[in-house]
């Protein structure tokens, strides 16, 4: 199964913190390519720099800044192809990285779709374009639009769209609120609770990451994703060296 | 005719099959629901059969054979649907079949060791599941209660725990939650996550957290059962025999905690001659196999201080010197403010009143206790202990303030009557054991 691990953080790690992941993260990276569980991982720059786009009336709405002001933010995720949901854990809870930050794993709903520029983004190199995060946001009722197979077919026709142009990366609908897991630890052990850790009405629908030239052509393909219609699409940049 | 004969094989038939043969299609089909639904139909059948045809010799063989016949039935029909779907040109519908016919060795006979009831216990009580969903399909999957049998239980409308039951199920299939016993490296972790559900369900039976009604055996006795099940799956797990003591310890008693009026009657007060004698013998015998380990772990502690209470032939002979040692080694393992409490009256009642008191003055700043009616209670019964009558009442007062049930009220109220009215109180105590009983659970966020 296809599982996304997002990471979460209330701002900039502390040094030491930082010291250490930057010391082990690369043999759990070695590790877990090696054994096929890790797909990639990035890290995203500060919601600050994100936009959040909403279409109404066939008219493009954009607002600086995320979609949902919590103290709590997702800053980055790894995606994993694990046997299962004890797999998936077992990935994270080695993580350096979980030793400081909370994680949230989710299924891909309907497995995760990748195309040519994949690994490129994985490795980090964005020659071919800036690379941005575009995040389903939904709200109310976890019966969401992508539950209607109208809206499936018109989210299929941007994807394939996206990808003719060379823009599409990776991503698809992930699976509700109620089959998130989030992984924390908590006086040096790590625990499990039911459910996303970002504690909002509005959840986290699924994630396209597509490459464009500017912030500006990011914010137009967020404002032709059928999610912006039903409710917003959150733009984030990708942090880089 | 159903003869009594045939009605207390059936009656015993569910009690022992049901979570196995639901287990079993569980495995085999993958589909929880299926399960459940075929295997109401084999007791069903049962229940038309068996009066005519005699009781078969191997019950569970015969109601997992029919159960398994059920369900291959129902997906060779889902299949068939699902063909002639494909031939009309649309999308498949009862997906996860295969073209080739699946259902040839789909039941055919294995040679399993394990029991499918571990594998079904251990993904019941997943950690990512949430907390209650864990109990609430415990007891449905594996004890066999309705849905509506739950929801009385938990004192929530039917439509909610029904609610409860499928969201729990969806997350299983959806997040990939595998249907197995855990590995060597998280059995401990995963054992003691399946403990604290049969304990919470313990409790949940054992102290009403609301309402009037102080004892709903039935939940006990599925705890216990349960309990035993994973006893007899997991033999010598020191932890396993010790929570099953310690239920054994706790149930014991059921028949002298409550008296004619539906009151509270204290550990103290209680008439020991109503304390079941065989309950104690086994969870007495449990303890001790599974102290033989020298393995200490939480609930052995519990079960040790139990049967501290247990041993003892009168309140008096009580051996609260141990049980204060006891309860310090228990903090130790779970340092939690609820056990910190239950030392402080063990210190109390050792001799030491103003020790005990100190404690609990200690615990008066701690957040977690704010709404814990026990604290005051406490508190209450200490100063009470000392002669401060006045100081008494108050702390009295406070703790029906935060009292949960009808009967904890009318039981401080009749506290309260006695230091108000300076009567000779009989010596009572807030029971230390119970007092912890909602303790020894994964935090739920």
């Amino acid at each position: 199964m296809k599982y996304v691990a997002f990471i979460g953080t209330e701002g900039e790690a502390a040094p030491e913190a930082l010291a250490v992941m930057q010391r082990e993260l690369p043999r759990w990276i070695e590790e877990m390519d090696g054994r096929g569980v890790r797909l990639l991982g990035r890290e995203l720059a500060f919601p600050e720099t994100a936009a959040t786009v909403r279409v109404r009336d066939g008219e493009t709405l954009v607002t600086d800044g995320p979609f949902a002001e919590t103290k709590e933010f997702v800053a980055g995720f790894d995606l994993l192809e694990c046997a299962d949901l004890d797999e998936a854990i077992e990935v994270v809870a080695t993580s350096p990285v979980s030793r400081f930050h909370p994680f949230e794993i989710r299924p891909f709903r309907d497995g995760l779709r990748m195309a040519a520029g994949a690994s490129a983004f994985g490795r980090g190199d964005d020659s071919a374009g800036t690379p941005y995060l575009l995040t389903m946001w939904m709200g109310g009722t976890p019966a969401a639009p992508l539950d209607d197979e109208a809206v499936m077919r018109e989210y299929d026709a941007w994807r394939q769209d996206a990808e003719a142009r060379g823009r599409y990366i990776l991503g698809n609908a992930l699976g509700g609120p109620d089959t998130a897991t989030t992984l924390r630890v908590r006086d040096g052990e790590m625990q499990l609770s039911d459910g996303p850790f970002i504690e909002t009405k509005e959840f986290i629908a699924g994630i396209d990451v597509v490459s464009c030239a500017d912030r500006q052509q990011a914010i137009e393909l967020a404002a032709a994703h059928p999610i912006a219609r039903y409710h917003a699409i959150e733009v984030r940049p990708f942090y880089s060296e | 005719m159903t003869t009594p004969a045939v009605q207390r094989a059936l009656d015993a038939a569910f009690r022992q099959e049901w979570g196995r043969v639901v287990a079993t299609l569980i495995r085999r089909t993958g589909d929880w629901d299926l399960a459940e639904d075929c295997a109401q139909e084999a007791f069903t059948e049962a229940l038309r059969r068996w009066p005519v045809d005699g009781v078969p010799q191997r019950p569970g063989a015969w109601l997992t054979t029919v159960a398994g016949n059920r369900a291959i039935d129902r997906l060779r029909r889902a299949a068939r649907a699902a063909q002639l779907l494909d031939q009309a040109g649309h999308d498949p519908i009862g997906a996860g079949i295969d073209s080739e016919d699946p259902m040839e060795d789909l039941f055919a006979p294995t040679t399993e060791i394990e029991d499918d009831r571990l594998r079904l216990m251990f993904t019941c009580c997943h950690p990512a599941l949430p907390l209650e969903g864990r109990v609430a399909l415990t007891l449905r999957s594996l004890a066999g209660l309705s849905t509506a049998e739950i929801a009385r239980a938990f004192l929530v409308p039917e439509a909610t725990m029904a609610k409860r039951l499928t969201r729990t199920k969806a997350k299983i299939a959806a997040a990939g939650i595998p249907y197995r016993v855990p590995p060597a490296h998280l059995l401990p972790e995963r054992t003691a996550g399946v403990l604290a559900v049969l304990y919470l369900m313990f409790n949940e039976g054992h102290s009403a957290s609301s309402g009037t009604e102080l004892i709903r055996a039935g939940l006990c006795d599925e705890a216990i059962r349960l309990g035993r099940a994973l006893q007899q799956m997991l033999p010598g797990e020191p932890e396993v025999m010790a929570a099953l003591a310690l239920m054994l310890l706790h149930h014991s008693r059921r028949h002298a905690r409550v008296g004619g009026d539906g009151e509270l009657i204290t550990l103290e007060e209680q008439d020991r001659g109503r304390w079941d004698k065989v309950k104690i013998h086994e969870g007495l015998r449990l303890l001790e196999s599974a102290l033989r380990r020298r393995q200490v772990g939480p609930y052995q502690l519990q079960a040790a201080i139990a049967a501290c209470h247990a041993r003892a032939g009168s309140a008096v002979d009580t051996d609260w010197r141990e049980i204060a040692g006891l309860y310090a080694l228990l903090e130790g393992q779970l340092p939690s403010p609820v056990v910190r409490l239950n030392r402080a009256v063990a210190v109390a009642m050792a001799g030491d009143i103003d020790a005990g008191l100190a404690i609990v003055d200690e615990l008066s700043g701690d957040a977690r206790l704010e709404r814990y009616y026990l604290l005051e209670a406490t508190r209450a019964d200490l100063l009470r202990r000392r002669g401060d009558q006045a100081a008494a009442a108050a702390a009295y007062e406070r703790a029906l303030s935060r009292a949960p049930s009808e009967v904890e009220r009318r039981y401080l109220l009749s506290r309260l009557q006695e230091v108000g009215t300076g009567s000779p109180a009989s010596a009572i105590v807030i029971t230390p054991i119970e007092a912890d009983v909602s303790e020894h659970l994964p935090a739920d966020p």
